[in-house]
């Protein structure tokens, strides 16, 4: 053993072992503790519950449940939605930005603006200027003649979406643009200059150099931000809470409901182990993209 | 707060108390020298100058308090849920809310058994009575909520709203009696986008709870004695459709189906309400000239009536709990009792919150009085006058998870998503599977 | 750049535009966020809307501090250092550890790489509500709870797995003959790893650290769990003090959102600086 770690072979090993570490402590002996929860009863405010056996109960309620599989089906598409948007914007973004030469460290930083905002505060945020009544943007749409009766941003089924998706966006397109930024100003000169030289208009250029270069960066910045959308959690609770009349409810918001406020532990957990299944297939597709991109571009496989 | 301030609060306290004061005394508050006492609070600017009085609890007993905890009401009920789950009940005193309280099991203490029933006499005894799960005792109330009308005069003083509205209904225009005439005028009244008739808190237990009032003013009630759920009868389709010819007439905003209650304090404050059925703590804040807009005009009536001539009174209070797995619980309840005692619940009764101690409603408008704020005078006379009828929702532990299928439910008939007899029925539909769950019903 | 650049100024003037517009769709809702603190409550969420404040105020960050009569100040000094404390700690440590692994994953062929990346990945699909009981009851028993490790340990496991992938792909673009050849000079592995490979790295680790950073300081879900007083709640969950059961201050809790996006937008304009250090190493490239 103790040549085992001594070895070349065991380099990369150890140089990940306090990743790993780290990663079982916090994340893989509590998942283990949730799929055993999820086989039970386990009410929170009643300890005993734990270890009320209830087989594949809570598992054949999730499935039947039409309320998860909208909340299923929604989020996904809250998912798809967002991050594409957010790709596509923070790449124009990116690619503005990385036009301008002048104050552009300024330009960075107001680039990056948004992501210092807690999700907790942009839920508040845009609560306050989506609001019918007294909000930012109705008062504005007012004044501007543009609209006689209030828009009930928060309440109508595709306004609420849209609401909450144009919250998320202005949150995260940030990740995505400074990321693409990196990438871009590590994008090697030459092969643009040679290309020019050949006579490859702008659209040419970015198709066929820019944008093969920039895969890899895309996929990290997809993989990513698939990874934690579900901060979007806190501030789709601030916002709707899920409604009005379930029209927003999300998973993140229909398993902390069930599991804190109505303390079916069990069940909320029996659902999140059926929502990784989406976690892991967005996971997946992007983490093969990545392999394939990372072939173009060297480095041990 | 400054010291000034604390000391002119004293004050006035001992001068429009001195009989609470000597009463005070009859209560032993106990010497615990060198104990520290852990207690979990809940925080936030509106709660927490109560807790300025701690350290004079401290000098009155040579105790010490550790806040081991200062969240808000949400967090803290989930917080907990967590020491319950993980075993690590370590601390001797909580904030509770009625609303909250059931689901605790027996986390908390039968506080008759530590507070003499001389003390607790003090207390209204409605709201002493809502305090009880299944005949314990297992919170001591601090401050009680109880919904009443806001309305400006403005608008009812008007003549030519007077005129039209005499035409229209054949009676005068005055604060409404039931909630047919409140929507009656909440519908007169609604000329938007600049002026709605009222809001209402659309979502959560802010939903199902109003709901609930409307639904018991109506004569009908969530649960029979069986605990079968049957809030899907007559009364309940009534009370529904009270939200739906409101909402479907346009005299709310179309928001308030996703509002809860700091959106309705900002729309009624920003002069966008004629009329809000609302908790005491906000006539300070609609009485502040610098936060809002109708400081001048606000008038204040007592809660209307539903079909069934009763009103639904919904109710609930922020209280205190002792563990059982406290290490000294005399202790712990003398901080208790020291928090809600007279000067405490004069304290809370100033910043405009509902007292728990019956001797502090007389004292405290006697305060008003003395201080230029007759307005507020009016008010604690409405809310007083309600609280004889003031009921909780339904104090089993199952209240949450059953108002988490009601308000969803509510909401889609309001907007039409489905009819209101259908929502209401599949709400029975889930609370029935969730009662069954919990054992209560077979 | 701009020397290669071939533009006519109506494109010029486009992209100006296009930059134009789109900051400040950036920064409108988050512009309105700060004003709002700086503003009296009456005119905050009024209507008619008043747009051109009619005096600005400091009174809402008084009350912050306790300066007022009417209420308590706040602890925000506390929150402030916790929050100080535990997202420069996670994110110094997380980037040490995520650099290692980054560094092994695209420098090295092991068996069980592939399941292994996938692995750190998946880590983070787990859903908040899944992992935040059990956290919880593990942190209960460690005596964890309420306490900066406490949250420093959860914050390291959220950007390790992130600053891996980042780093890897970092440490791919640089040319693999570069730390070969210092090998070849006479440099041990480490010391290549150093001298050639680390300052080529830096833009990637520089911007993995805004990322960690920015994530740690602003995140609410676990730490509104995790932490309970001011032993260690950070200021996001500070951020909620201003929610009572029925009202919000939202004049306050936009003060408080200012004390929060200052520091960090001060340390991500500084670190700006080490990711223009990535405009020189894109082009050792070719």
């Amino acid at each position: 053993m103790t040549r085992f770690f001594r070895s070349p072979q065991a380099t990369p090993y150890l140089l990940l072992l306090p990743a790993i570490a780290v990663i079982l402590a916090v994340v893989l002996v509590p998942l283990l503790v949730s799929l055993w929860t999820s086989f039970t009863g386990y009410n929170l405010t009643k300890p005993a519950t734990l270890f009320q056996w209830v087989g594949l109960r809570n598992y054949q309620r999730v499935l039947a449940s039409s309320d998860f599989w909208w909340a299923f089906g929604r989020t996904v598409l809250f998912i798809t939605i967002a991050l594409n948007l957010e790709l596509l914007l923070g790449l124009g973004l990116a690619l503005l930005v990385n036009k301008i030469t002048w104050g552009q460290r300024t330009l960075r930083t107001i680039m990056m603006f948004p992501m210092m905002f807690s999700p907790i505060l942009v839920g508040f945020q845009f609560k306050y200027l989506f609001n019918d009544a007294v909000g930012l943007v109705n008062n504005a749409l007012f004044d501007l003649g543009l609209i006689r009766e209030p828009i009930a941003w928060l309440v109508d089924p595709i306004l609420a979406n849209f609401a909450i998706i144009f919250a998320e966006v202005w949150m995260s397109t940030s990740v995505f643009a400074i990321l693409l930024l990196a990438g871009l100003m590590a994008l090697p000169k030459e092969p643009l200059e040679a290309a020019r030289v050949d006579g490859c208009n702008p659209w040419q250029v970015f198709r066929h150099i820019t944008l093969p270069f920039l895969m890899p960066f895309i996929y990290i910045a997809m993989t990513i931000r698939s990874l934690d959308v579900a901060r979007a959690y806190d501030m789709v609770r601030i916002m709707t809470n899920g409604g009005p009349a379930g029209r927003t409810e999300l998973l993140w918001t229909l398993m902390t409901r069930t599991g804190y406020q109505n303390s079916q532990m069990g069940m909320a957990n029996a659902m999140g182990y059926v929502s990784i299944i989406l976690s892991i297939a967005f996971t997946v597709f992007y983490y093969r993209k990545l392999t394939q991109a990372r072939t173009f571009m060297g480095g041990a496989q | 707060m400054s010291n000034k301030l604390t000391t002119a609060l004293l004050a006035s306290c001992a001068l429009g108390l001195l009989s609470g004061a000597a009463m005070a005394q009859d209560f032993d508050y106990g010497k615990f020298d060198g104990y520290t006492l852990k207690v979990k609070l809940i925080g936030g600017t509106q709660y927490e100058k109560l807790y300025t009085r701690i350290p004079e609890w401290e000098a009155l007993t040579g105790a010490k308090v550790e806040i081991v905890s200062s969240k808000n009401h949400f967090d803290l009920d989930r917080e907990i849920k967590q020491d319950i789950a993980s075993g690590s009940i370590t601390w001797c005193v909580g904030s509770n809310h009625t609303s909250f309280a059931p689901q605790y099991g027996d986390l908390y203490v039968d506080l008759k058994e530590l507070i003499p029933q001389s003390e607790l006499d003090k207390y209204v005894p409605g709201t002493l009575a809502s305090a009880m799960v299944d005949g314990r005792l297992v919170q001591l109330p601090r401050v009680t909520d109880v919904s009443n009308l806001y309305y400006r005069k403005s608008l009812y003083e008007d003549p030519a709203r007077q005129a039209a509205y005499k035409e229209k209904f054949g009676t005068d225009l005055a604060p409404p009696q039931t909630f047919d005439e409140l929507k009656q005028q909440v519908i007169f009244f609604a000329d938007p986008p600049n002026l709605y008739g009222t809001a209402f808190a659309g979502k959560d237990e802010g939903m199902s709870g109003r709901f609930m009032e409307i639904l018991r003013a109506n004569g009908g009630d969530i649960f029979d004695e069986n605990w079968k759920p049957i809030f899907n009868s007559q009364a309940g389709v009534d009370a529904v459709n009270w939200f739906k010819d409101i909402y479907d007439a346009k005299a709310v905003p179309a928001g308030t189906i996703n509002y809860t209650w700091d959106d309705i304090g900002a729309a009624m404050a920003a002069g966008q309400l004629a009329v809000d059925l609302d908790w005491p703590g906000f006539a300070g804040f609609y009485s502040d000239p610098n936060a809002s807009k109708i400081a001048s005009e606000l008038g204040f009536a007592t809660a209307p009536k539903g079909t069934a001539g009763i009103r639904g009174g919904w109710s609930g209070s922020h209280s205190f709990s002792v563990t059982q797995q406290c290490d000294n619980k005399p202790a712990a309840a003398s901080f208790a009792v020291f928090l809600t005692n007279d000067e405490s619940e004069m304290m809370e009764a100033q910043a405009g919150n509902l007292p728990t101690r019956t001797a502090t409603y007389p004292a405290v408008k006697e305060w008003f009085k003395a201080n230029d704020k007759a307005f507020m005078v009016d008010m604690f006379t409405a809310w007083e006058a309600s609280l004889a009828e003031a009921r909780t929702p339904p104090l089993i532990a199952q209240w949450i998870e059953v108002s988490n299928v009601i308000w969803p439910n509510v909401q889609a008939a309001i907007v039409g998503q489905k009819p209101v007899q259908q929502a209401l029925d599949d709400a029975v539909a889930e609370a029935t599977v969730i009662m069954q769950d919990a054992g209560l019903l077979q | 750049m701009s020397a290669m650049t071939i533009e006519k100024p109506w494109q010029r003037w486009l992209i100006r535009l296009g930059v134009f517009v789109s900051m400040t769709i950036l920064v409108v809702p988050g512009a309105w966020v700060v004003l709002t603190a700086f503003r009296q409550n009456i005119e905050i969420l009024a209507k008619p809307a008043v747009w051109i404040p009619q005096e600005l105020t400091l009174k809402n960050f008084q009350g912050i501090f306790g300066l007022l009569d009417t209420q308590q100040g706040l602890p925000v000094a506390q929150y402030f250092v916790n929050s100080l404390v535990i997202s420069v700690t996670s994110t110094v440590v997380a980037i040490a550890v995520g650099m290692m692994g980054g560094y092994a994953f695209a420098r090295y062929r092991f068996k069980g790489k592939g399941a292994l990346f996938l692995g750190f990945m998946l880590s983070r699909t787990v859903p908040g509500v899944a992992l935040s009981l059990p956290l919880f009851i593990l942190w209960a028993r460690l005596g964890l709870i309420d306490t900066s490790w406490g949250m420093i340990l959860v914050y390291m496991s959220i950007n390790i797995p992130f600053t891996i992938w980042l780093t890897d792909g970092f440490f791919r673009q640089i040319p693999i003959d570069l730390s070969e050849a210092a090998q070849i000079d006479g440099c041990t592995r480490w010391q290549a790893f150093w001298k050639v490979e680390f300052p080529l790295a830096r833009a990637g680790l520089a911007s993995a650290a805004i990322f960690a950073f920015l994530t740690s300081w602003n995140e609410y879900a676990l730490a509104s769990q995790l932490t309970r007083t001011t032993a260690s709640k950070t200021m996001p969950v500070g951020l909620m003090d201003f929610t009572a059961q029925f009202t919000v201050d939202w004049a306050g809790m936009s003060a408080m959102a200012v004390l929060i996006i200052i520091p960090a937008l001060v340390l991500t304009f500084i670190v700006q600086k080490h990711l223009i250090a990535g405009l020189t190493f894109g082009g050792v490239k070719g």
